[in-house]
C-alpha cells in the first residue's frame, strides 16, 4: 500500500506542475486575434512588429484564427461567452459588433476619446450599439459592379440598362453569362439581395427597426433576383452554390460581362498572368431602378475590446495605433483594403498607394449602406438565406418566400425584444 | 454432426474476427499511406508506407499538447474517484446502515445520466468560477461520471472477499477502518486496479465535457483535438489516420495487458453488482 | 447481549455515514443539483446573447416552443428510431458473437482481444475511421459499390438524408456489439453444461437446445445487455457530431445534438436546458418501463 500512496503523490505533483506550467508570466503580453492570409498577414505582423518595437516590455501575440467568417464567429462566441481574457484585442466583421456589444462581450470605447468624425458614416453607425461606441472601423469594404471596358463603352445607369446589356450580350454568345454574383446559401447572398433592395428602394429594417422586407419594393427586388436566374437567364443557375471565388474565377476566365464582388478582386483581375481579363474592366456602383438609390452593401472589419481584458487601456493603445492613418494608408497599399478614415481619401499617398480610382473609390462609399445593425444580425441574416435560396431555386414565389421571412424575422425580434413599438404584440 | 458444427463456427469466427479487425487494420495502414494515395482505388495492402502523417502531427500540429492534456485530466480523475469510490463500496459491501438500497439505486441511476442533460448548469458553474478551460473544470465532471462505475465495480470485488480475515484482524484489536486499510485493500488489489483501468478509459475516451467545457487548442483532450481538426477546405485525413492511431494505442496497450482483468470488471460491473 | 449489538450496530452505521459521505457529496454535486438546475433552467428565458432580457420565469413556455418546433420533433424521431433500429441488431450480432466465442475450442482469447479493442477505443475515434472508409471519394466501401455500379459515379453517403445513417448505424454497433457480446458471455458461462449434455441424450438438436436451454437462461444478460445499450443509444451524440455534424442539413441530428447546438452554440441556455431535460425524460422513462416491466428481479436481488 506503501508504494501506491507514494505512487500516488508523485502523480498529483504531476498534474499540479502541468496545471502550473500554463500560468506562466513574463512581460506583459497582449493577444491580437483576426484573419491573417496571404498579404494582410504581411502587413499585420509588420504592424504587431512596430507597436511592440514603441512600447517595451509589451508583446503581441498574433493569434491565428479561421479564415472562414462563420468559423470565426463560432470560435469568438464561445471565448468571449466563456468570459477568457483574451484575446485582448478582436477583429470583429462589421455585422459582429452590435451582437458583441449587446451580449456585452466587448468594451464601450466612449471613455477612449476618439476622433470618431473622421470616420466614414456608415461604418462608424455599425460600430454604435445603444448610443454607445463599441468598436473603430479598421478598413471598409463595399460591394462594386465589375464590368468589362472591351465589351460595352459604359456602365449601366439602371437595373434595367444592366438586364438589357447582359442579356444583349450573352444571348450574342459574346460572353458565357451576363451577370454573375454570390447566390450561395451564406452571408454573401444577404449582402447582394441588399444591394438589389436598395436598387429598388426597399430595406430589411426601416429607420424605426420595423420589418420592411415583405413590402413591394423588396417583393419586386426578389423577383429582378428570381427572373434574373430563370426567366431572362443571364445569371446562371450554378451562382446559387457560388460564393466570392467562383465569380471572380467566371469574370477573370472573361466568361461573364458584369461580376458583383468586392475590392479585394481588382488586384487579382490585374495579374495578366493569371486573368484574361487585366485592363479590361472597370468598376461602378451597383446601378439603381428609379424610385432605388445605388447601393453598396458595406462589409469590412472593426477593432473591438475584450471586456474581459487584463489590459484594457494597453488593448485601446493597440487598436489606437492599428487605425491611426499611416497603418491604414500601408494597408490599402499592401492588401487593397480600404481606409476607414475619411480624412485619407483627400490624400495624395492613398491616391498613390490604392489600384481602384480613388473617384471611384469615393463615390462608392457615398452609396455604401450597412446591414442591419442588430444583435440578432446572424440569426436574422439566416432566415433570410434561407427564404431567399429557397425562392431562388424556384421552391417558393418571390411573395411567399418573403412573406415567410418577414414572419420569421418579426418572431425573432420580438423574442429578443427588440421588436419596434408598433410591432410588439 | 460436431466436427460440422465446430467447422461452422470456426468459419464464422474468423469472418467475425474480420470484421473487428479490419477498421483498426485498415485505420493503421492508411495511415502510412502518403496523401497523393489515400484517395485513389484503395488497395488493400498499402505499397509505400511513409511516416509523414505522423511527421506532421508531431511537428506542426504539436500533438504533445492533447496527449499531455489526457493523461494529466485521466490520471487525476483516477487518483480522486477511486479513494471515494473505495471507502463508499466498503461501506455498501459491509455494513449496515440506512438507506443502502435507495444509494445503490441512485448510484446506478446517475452512471446512466445523458451527459447533456447536466451541460447547461456546469457551464454556468464552471464560467462563474473561472474554471472554464481548465483541469479542475473537466475532472470534477469526470470524478462524477465516473466514480459511480467503481463504486459499483468495487462492492462486487469486496463482496467475493471473504470477511473471515478481517474480521480476525477486528479481534486483535483493530479498527474497522484500519481493517479495510491493512488487510482488505492489499487483498483487493486486483478489483481496485480494474476499477482503475476502466476509469481512465472513461476519461481517455470522453468527448462530451470536454468538447464543453475547453476552449482551445491549449485545453483540448485527444478526442476533442481529433475531432476538431479540420483544414480551411478539406479535412487532412492523413494526419486525423494518425492522430486516431496515436489515441489507440494507450487503450491498445491496456487491453492487450489487462484483457481479463476488463472482461471481468465489465461483466461485474453489468451482471453481479 | 442485544445492548451490545446494538453498540456495534450504531457504531457500524456511523462509520458507515463517514465512509460513504464524500461519493454522497460528489453525485449530489456533479449530477444531482446539476440536473435540478437544469430542470430549472428550463423554466426560464435565458439567453446568454441578450442578457438585457434577464432571465425571467416562463414556465413551460420553452417545452411549449419545443412541440412546436419541427426540428425538435424529428431529432426526437431521429434518436428514439436510431435507438429502435440499432439496439436489437447490436443484441442479436452480439449474441452470435457471444456463441461463438462460447464453442469455439482455439482461438478464444484472440477473439475476446478482437472484440475488447473496438470497445475500448474512443468513439470519436471509431466515427472518424468510418467516416474514412464511408468517404465518396476513395473509400474502401464507396469505392467497391462503385466499381460494380451498385452505386452512381457521384454517390456520397453523406448527402443522402436516409443514406447517411448507414455510417452512423455501422460505426455504432460495430463499437458496441462487443461489448453486448461480453455480456453475454458472462451469462453464457453460468449455464450449467450438464444441462446441455442431459438434453442431448434425451435427442433435443442444437437449435432446440438453444431455444428451450440457452434462451430462457440467458434472459438476465439480455435484458442488462438491452438496458444499458438502449440508455447509451437514447443520448447519441459523439458518431452523429464527428460523423456528420447532423446533416445533410439536420437529417441525422438527433436530441442531444440539437441540445448541444442551441446551448452552446446559440447560447440559448433556457431552450436548449429544455431540450436537454427532454432527453434525460426519455432515458428517465425508458429505464422506469424496462425496471417495471421486465428487470424488476435482476434490481430485487441486489439491494
Amino acid at each position: 500500500m506503501k508504494c501506491s500512496v507514494r505512487l500516488w503523490l508523485v502523480v498529483v505533483l504531476v498534474a499540479a506542475w502541468a496545471t502550473a506550467c500554463g500560468e506562466r508570466n513574463g512581460t506583459t503580453r497582449l493577444t491580437f486575434s483576426g484573419s491573417a492570409l496571404g498579404p494582410e498577414a504581411v502587413v499585420l505582423r509588420r504592424q504587431l512588429l512596430r507597436f511592440g518595437e514603441r512600447h517595451p516590455g509589451i508583446e503581441v501575440e498574433l493569434r491565428v484564427t479561421p479564415d472562414a467568417a462563420d468559423q470565426r464567429h463560432q470560435l469568438y462566441v464561445q471565448w468571449l461567452n466563456a468570459r477568457a481574457p483574451d484575446p485582448d484585442v478582436l477583429q470583429l466583421d462589421v455585422i459582429w459588433t452590435a451582437e458583441f456589444a449587446g451580449a456585452g462581450w466587448i468594451l464601450p470605447l466612449d471613455p477612449f476619446a476618439l476622433d470618431a468624425d473622421d470616420f466614414v458614416p456608415a461604418a462608424l453607425a455599425a460600430s454604435r450599439w445603444r448610443g454607445r461606441l463599441y468598436a473603430v472601423p479598421w478598413f471598409v469594404d463595399v460591394g462594386l459592379l465589375y464590368w468589362r471596358t472591351d465589351l460595352l463603352a459604359a456602365p449601366p445607369r439602371s437595373l434595367s440598362e444592366l438586364r438589357e446589356a447582359a442579356r444583349r450580350l450573352r444571348n450574342a454568345g459574346t460572353t458565357r453569362f451576363g451577370l454573375v454574383w454570390q447566390g450561395a446559401r451564406y452571408e454573401g447572398l444577404t449582402t447582394v439581395f441588399l444591394e438589389h433592395l436598395g436598387a429598388f428602394g426597399g430595406g430589411i429594417l426601416d429607420a424605426q427597426g420595423r420589418v420592411t422586407v415583405d413590402e413591394p419594393a423588396a417583393i419586386r427586388a426578389l423577383t429582378f433576383m428570381c427572373d434574373a436566374v430563370s426567366l431572362d437567364g443571364f445569371v446562371p443557375s450554378s451562382v446559387l452554390t457560388w460564393q466570392e471565388e467562383q465569380t471572380r474565377f467566371a469574370f477573370q476566365n472573361g466568361d461573364a460581362a458584369f461580376m458583383r464582388n468586392w475590392p479585394y478582386a481588382w488586384g487579382l483581375l490585374q495579374d495578366g498572368a493569371r486573368s484574361q481579363v487585366a485592363n479590361r474592366f472597370a468598376v461602378a456602383p451597383f446601378p439603381a431602378e428609379a424610385e432605388g438609390r445605388p447601393t453598396a452593401a458595406l462589409g469590412g472589419a472593426q477593432l473591438a475590446v475584450n471586456a474581459w481584458s487584463a489590459n484594457p487601456a494597453l488593448a485601446w493603445a493597440l487598436v489606437r495605433f492599428l487605425t491611426a492613418p499611416e497603418q491604414m494608408l500601408e494597408r490599402a497599399r499592401l492588401a487593397t483594403q480600404l481606409p476607414s478614415r475619411r480624412s485619407l481619401y483627400d490624400t495624395a499617398e492613398l491616391t498613390e498607394a490604392l489600384p481602384i480610382p480613388i473617384e471611384q473609390v469615393r463615390q462608392m462609399l457615398d452609396a455604401a449602406v450597412p446591414r442591419p445593425v442588430t444583435p440578432v444580425y446572424s440569426e436574422l441574416s439566416e432566415i433570410l438565406q434561407v427564404r431567399l435560396h429557397r425562392a431562388l431555386s424556384g421552391q417558393q414565389t418571390p411573395e411567399a418566400a418573403l412573406r415567410e421571412a418577414a414572419r420569421e424575422i418579426r418572431a425573432l425580434l420580438a423574442r429578443s425584444g427588440l421588436a419596434s413599438e408598433e410591432e410588439t404584440p | 454432426m460436431r466436427s460440422v458444427g465446430s467447422k461452422v463456427t470456426g468459419v464464422a469466427g474468423a469472418a467475425l474476427l474480420t470484421l473487428l479487425l479490419f477498421p483498426i487494420y485498415w485505420m493503421i495502414a492508411s495511415s502510412l499511406t502518403p496523401e497523393s494515395r489515400l484517395f485513389q482505388s484503395p488497395p488493400l495492402l498499402p505499397s509505400t508506407l511513409s511516416l509523414d502523417h505522423y511527421r506532421a502531427l508531431f511537428d506542426e500540429r504539436d500533438f504533445l499538447i492533447p496527449i499531455r492534456n489526457s493523461l494529466v485530466v485521466a490520471a487525476t480523475t483516477t487518483m480522486v474517484a477511486l479513494p471515494v469510490a473505495a471507502l463508499c463500496a466498503y461501506a455498501l459491501a459491509r455494513l449496515r446502515f440506512r438507506g443502502r438500497g435507495v444509494l445503490l439505486a441512485l448510484i446506478l441511476a446517475v452512471s446512466m445520466f445523458p451527459q447533456i442533460s447536466i451541460v447547461p448548469p456546469l457551464y454556468l458553474i464552471l464560467r462563474e468560477l473561472r474554471l472554464l478551460d481548465t483541469y479542475p473544470g473537466l475532472v470534477l465532471p469526470y470524478v462524477t461520471f465516473s466514480a459511480p462505475l467503481a463504486v459499483w465495480l468495487l462492492t462486487a470485488f469486496f463482496r467475493q472477499l471473504s470477511p473471515e480475515l478481517e474480521e480476525a484482524a477486528m479481534l486483535d484489536g483493530a479498527s474497522r477502518l484500519r481493517a479495510l486499510w491493512d488487510v482488505v485493500l492489499p487483498l483487493a488489489v486486483p478489483g481496485v486496479a480494474t476499477a482503475a483501468i476502466l476509469t481512465f478509459l472513461y476519461c481517455w475516451n470522453e468527448f462530451l465535457f470536454a468538447l464543453s467545457f475547453t476552449l482551445g487548442p491549449e485545453r483540448y483532450t485527444v478526442p476533442v483535438a481529433v475531432t476538431l481538426f479540420r483544414g480551411r477546405y478539406q479535412v487532412p485525413w492523413g494526419q486525423v489516420l494518425a492522430a486516431t492511431v496515436v489515441a489507440t494505442v494507450p487503450v491498445a496497450l491496456l487491453v492487450l495487458t489487462c484483457q481479463r482483468r476488463i472482461v471481468a470488471g465489465l461483466t461485474a460491473g453489468a451482471s453481479k453488482g | 447481549m442485544s445492548g451490545q449489538a446494538t453498540a456495534i450496530e450504531r457504531e457500524e452505521r456511523r462509520l458507515a455515514r463517514w465512509l460513504v459521505a464524500p461519493a454522497l457529496v460528489f453525485i449530489l454535486l456533479g449530477s444531482l443539483v446539476p440536473i435540478a438546475a437544469t430542470a430549472w433552467e428550463a423554466l426560464h428565458g435565458h439567453d446568454l446573447r441578450l442578457p438585457w432580457l434577464g432571465r425571467p420565469f416562463v414556465g413551460l413556455a420553452n417545452f411549449v416552443e419545443a412541440i412546436g418546433d419541427p426540428r425538435f420533433t424529428s431529432a426526437l424521431l431521429h434518436t428514439v428510431g436510431f435507438a429502435a433500429i440499432t439496439v436489437p441488431l447490436e443484441l442479436g450480432l452480439g449474441l452470435a458473437l457471444a456463441l461463438i466465442m462460447h464453442t469455439a475450442r482455439r482461438g478464444r482469447a484472440l477473439i475476446r482481444l478482437a472484440a475488447l479493442l473496438p470497445w475500448a477505443i474512443p468513439t470519436v475515434v471509431a466515427a472518424l475511421v468510418w467516416r474514412f472508409m464511408f468517404d465518396a471519394q476513395a473509400g474502401i466501401i464507396t469505392a467497391p459499390l462503385r466499381t460494380l455500379a451498385l452505386v452512381g459515379e457521384s454517390f456520397d453517403w453523406f448527402v443522402h438524408p436516409l443514406a447517411a445513417w448507414v455510417p452512423i448505424g455501422a460505426a455504432d454497433i460495430w463499437k458496441t456489439t462487443p461489448f453486448v457480446a461480453i455480456l453475454l458471455l458472462a451469462g453464457l458461462q453460468t449455464i450449467d453444461p450438464a444441462l446441455h449434455e442431459a438434453a442431448q441424450m434425451d435427442g433435443a438438436g442444437a437449435v432446440r437446445r438453444f431455444g428451450t436451454i440457452t434462451l430462457p437462461l440467458l434472459r438476465p444478460a439480455l435484458v442488462v445487455a438491452a438496458a444499458f445499450r438502449m440508455l447509451d443509444a437514447l443520448r447519441l451524440f459523439d458518431v452523429a457530431y464527428v460523423m456528420t455534424g447532423g446533416g445533410p442539413g439536420t437529417a441525422t441530428e438527433p436530441l442531444s445534438l440539437y441540445a448541444f447546438i442551441a446551448l452552446m452554440q446559440r447560447l440559448r441556455f433556457g431552450y436548449g436546458s429544455a431540450l436537454s431535460v427532454t432527453v434525460f425524460l426519455l432515458t428517465f422513462a425508458f429505464a422506469l418501463i424496462w425496471v417495471r416491466t421486465l428487470g424488476r428481479s435482476l434490481v430485487g436481488d441486489r439491494t
